[in-house]
């Protein structure tokens, strides 16, 4: 069983729409069976082919790969994905770049979420992105200038001299201690401009623990080792993305998974996003002062850690993915186990939720503060249940099935009011409904193999697959090569949804935002740090979020 | 009555009690399917290097040195997966639930099996088989015996002489 289809009636409809409204830039439009429908469009006429698909068509983007081609076609090329949930289909539109000078017109002014893609694009490939302002993104200051990692030609495993030419020179002994200092937790910081209490602005500064694991997976690892590699990417949902690669791979060689290892993984992933949410639940119970709440959530989240153990071998990162199907199996004696804890946990969440849901500082606080308005998710495609709770009714379980998903019913739940408690209820709901998903995989739960027979994957197949983890969507996009992937582009759900803080952010109170900047769920340590500016004296301070979530008048900070 | 609901958190407390372990002094909480380092029986290894070639973190290598090829594991690598527990063709590495690996001497972290290459049985050679991949290969399929003990060199030329003595037709030799 391969992975989810469309509709052949969906699919003439959209692919009628795009051969209409695109016919006279389009060379061709075609369906690739794993990946969605591929619109090859001449560079120059990018623009027009994302203006029409985003505004008219109302696809949202869900990520762009670059792909350095030269090898196999002389060409640079860019995979547009955009996502059609009404018509549950993908519409891919790529575009070939000359191999000497690739550039391609930006299209940030249509679909923002393409900011960052683009950046990564110059940055990592070194394709000119026309027509907006590029500069150094992820690549650290003294990476030196014109060496494109992800370009074909540069080893995986090259440790270029540090260039210090961006550098401004400073005189004297210096101690770097800040947001890169290596004891520090996932470097990750925002810079809050502040007028008095009032955020004015928000810039954000990531990527400094890059880790250059697409580069690795195309170079290093085996189409069997990248699993454990994807696993890492996240700390908490790290089986998202090992089950979004695998997935990616086995659509683009079309093979067949046993439906046992299908449910497995549904069941898996259900796990993952019960600790996922009952951990963050904590942590923002935490960041509100009510440390009791925090204590207990983790009480029950304990619980799901062990169950996960039971079922995979492992706390975390369970490792049992692999291209065409799983490797631990389950018996009725963990079956039994994992009901009775489900049935625990159900019991003893509702028991908390009642308590949390109660508590005066709690929902004063996450009430209204935060705000995401539904116009401001749609353009800057928003996912998961930062997208729920501002009314986009977004879930990639129901829209785009994957693994056993489209054999079980469950509720999506949504949120009009965009606010830091619609976002904590989204979550809590969410807990709830896996709970049912897993008893509903369990009565279902298909016997046979749990790993496909024949794995045979041919060169140049392109593969799309999305998993909702607890954060969002998770998407992964790869074109096969030998032996590994040719190109394995990842897109995790936080790097759709941080961009979209800077219009949560703005305009509110300093002391909502450790909470606002929480409600994102980023993988939260990435996150530990702020520096407060303040616009009218320029003065700097760095404190963390811990000290910030404590504090509630600026003075005692500036 | 909602003023109070906040304070229900206190029966919720007080039922659940006390829920951590007082680890190292109690045992831990390992379910029996955990996965920690792995043990590689020495006595069954064959020096195949399939687990070399699946382990993801490079946790497992093979090191060669003339006659002798060294299987080594190093537990700052590994990751316990256990992928090389599924390849292994003989069954010699078992995955343990031990997990208190901590040490202040980086040679605990090492542990190596050493195999012995066997020798071409035409010109004395090393060959890049160790001789218990070849035994064990014999042991699977009898009918190869006679190439088996050869290395890959002895082993192209005794099969172009073979052609040469007639069987099948030679179209000539070049000259040298």
């Amino acid at each position: 069983m391969v992975d989810f289809e469309p509709s052949k009636q969906d699919l003439e409809e959209v692919r009628a729409q795009l051969t209409e409204k695109l016919g006279h830039i389009a060379r061709s439009v075609e369906y690739v069976p794993g990946a969605g429908i591929l619109v090859e469009v001449p560079v120059k006429r990018i623009r027009e082919a994302v203006k029409i698909i985003h505004n008219d068509l109302d696809a949202y983007l869900r990520t762009v790969a670059g792909v350095d081609e030269r090898p196999v076609k002389g060409v640079f090329s860019a995979y547009y994905v955009f996502g059609l949930d009404s018509k549950h289909v993908n519409i891919i539109v790529v575009a070939y770049m000359d191999s000497d000078k690739p550039s391609i017109p930006s299209v940030v002014d249509i679909a923002p979420s393409a900011d960052w893609y683009e950046l990564e694009m110059y940055d990592l490939l070194g394709i000119r992105v026309e027509g907006r302002r590029l500069y150094r993104f992820i690549l650290p200051e003294d990476w030196p200038e014109g060496l494109y990692p992800l370009r074909k030609d540069v080893a995986y495993n090259i440790r270029p001299e540090p260039s210090l030419r961006s550098r401004e020179a400073i005189s004297g002994p210096r101690i770097p201690v800040g947001p890169y200092h290596p004891a520090l937790h996932e470097p990750e910081y925002f810079e809050l401009y502040v007028e008095g209490e009032r955020v004015v602005d928000v810039r954000y500064n990531g990527f400094h623990v890059h880790r250059g694991i697409e580069k690795l997976g195309e170079s290093r690892f085996t189409y069997q080792q990248v699993p454990f590699l994807a696993e890492r990417i996240c700390g908490i949902c790290g089986f998202v993305h090992s089950v979004c690669y695998t997935q990616a791979v086995e659509n683009a060689a079309r093979i067949d998974v046993p439906e046992r290892a299908l449910y497995i993984r549904s069941l898996v992933l259900e796990v993952e996003r019960l600790h996922s949410h009952l951990l963050w639940i904590g942590v923002a119970c935490h960041l509100l002062g009510y440390d009791a709440g925090f204590m207990h959530a983790w009480r029950i989240r304990e619980k799901t850690m062990v169950l996960a153990e039971l079922l995979t071998g492992s706390r975390k990162t369970y490792g049992i993915n692999l291209v065409g199907g799983v490797r631990k199996d389950i018996n009725r004696d963990k079956i039994g186990k994992v009901l009775d804890t489900v049935k625990w946990v159900e019991d003893e969440f509702k028991k908390l939720v009642e308590v949390i849901t109660s508590v005066p500082q709690v929902v004063k606080r996450a009430t209204g503060t935060g705000i995401l308005p539904k116009h401001d998710a749609r353009a800057y495609s928003v996912v998961g249940p930062v997208a729920r709770a501002s009314g986009l009714n977004r879930d990639v379980r129901r829209d785009y099935p994957y693994a056993a998903y489209k054999e079980v019913s469950f509720k999506v739940p949504v949120y009009s009011e965009g606010d830091n408690l619609a976002r904590l209820l989204v979550r809590v709901d969410e807990v709830l409904e896996s709970i049912e998903i897993i008893r509903q995989l369990l009565d279902q739960l298909p016997q046979g193999p749990i790993m496909a027979e024949e794995l045979e994957i041919p060169e140049g197949r392109i593969g799309v697959s999305s998993v909702e983890a607890p954060r969002g969507e998770d998407i992964h996009f790869i074109i096969t090569g030998k032996g590994r992937p040719y190109r394995w582009r990842v897109r995790a759900p936080t790097y759709q949804n941080i961009p979209a803080l800077k219009v949560m952010l703005k305009d509110a109170p300093l002391a909502d935002a450790p909470l606002t900047i929480a409600s994102i769920d980023p993988c939260f340590s990435c996150t530990d740090r702020v520096v407060v500016v303040d616009a009218r004296t320029r003065k700097r301070r760095i404190i963390s979020l811990r000290k910030l979530s404590k504090i509630n008048c600026i003075g005692c900070l500036i | 009555m909602s003023l109070l609901k906040p304070f229900k958190l206190i029966g919720i407390a007080h039922r659940s009690g006390v829920v951590t372990v007082r680890y190292p002094f109690q045992p831990p909480l390992v379910t029996p399917e955990f996965r920690g380092r792995i043990r590689i029986d020495a006595s069954k290894c064959i020096g195949c290097g399939a687990c070399v070639n699946a382990c993801p973190s490079n946790a497992l290598t093979l090191v060669d040195d003339g006659e002798r090829r060294a299987l080594n594991y190093f537990i700052g690598r590994c990751i316990y997966c256990g992928r090389c527990a599924d390849v292994c063709p003989v069954g010699a590495i078992t995955i343990s639930r031990e997990f208190e690996l901590a040490t202040d001497n980086i040679g605990d972290l090492n542990s190596r099996v050493i195999h012995y290459k066997a020798t071409c049985s035409c010109c004395g050679e090393e060959t890049t088989a160790t001789e218990r991949m070849i035994s064990y290969v014999v042991s699977r399929v009898p009918v190869t015996e006679t190439y088996v003990h050869m290395g890959s060199r002895c082993r192209k030329r005794r099969f172009i002489e073979g052609l040469m003595m007639g069987r099948g037709m030679i179209y000539g030799e070049s000259e040298r």
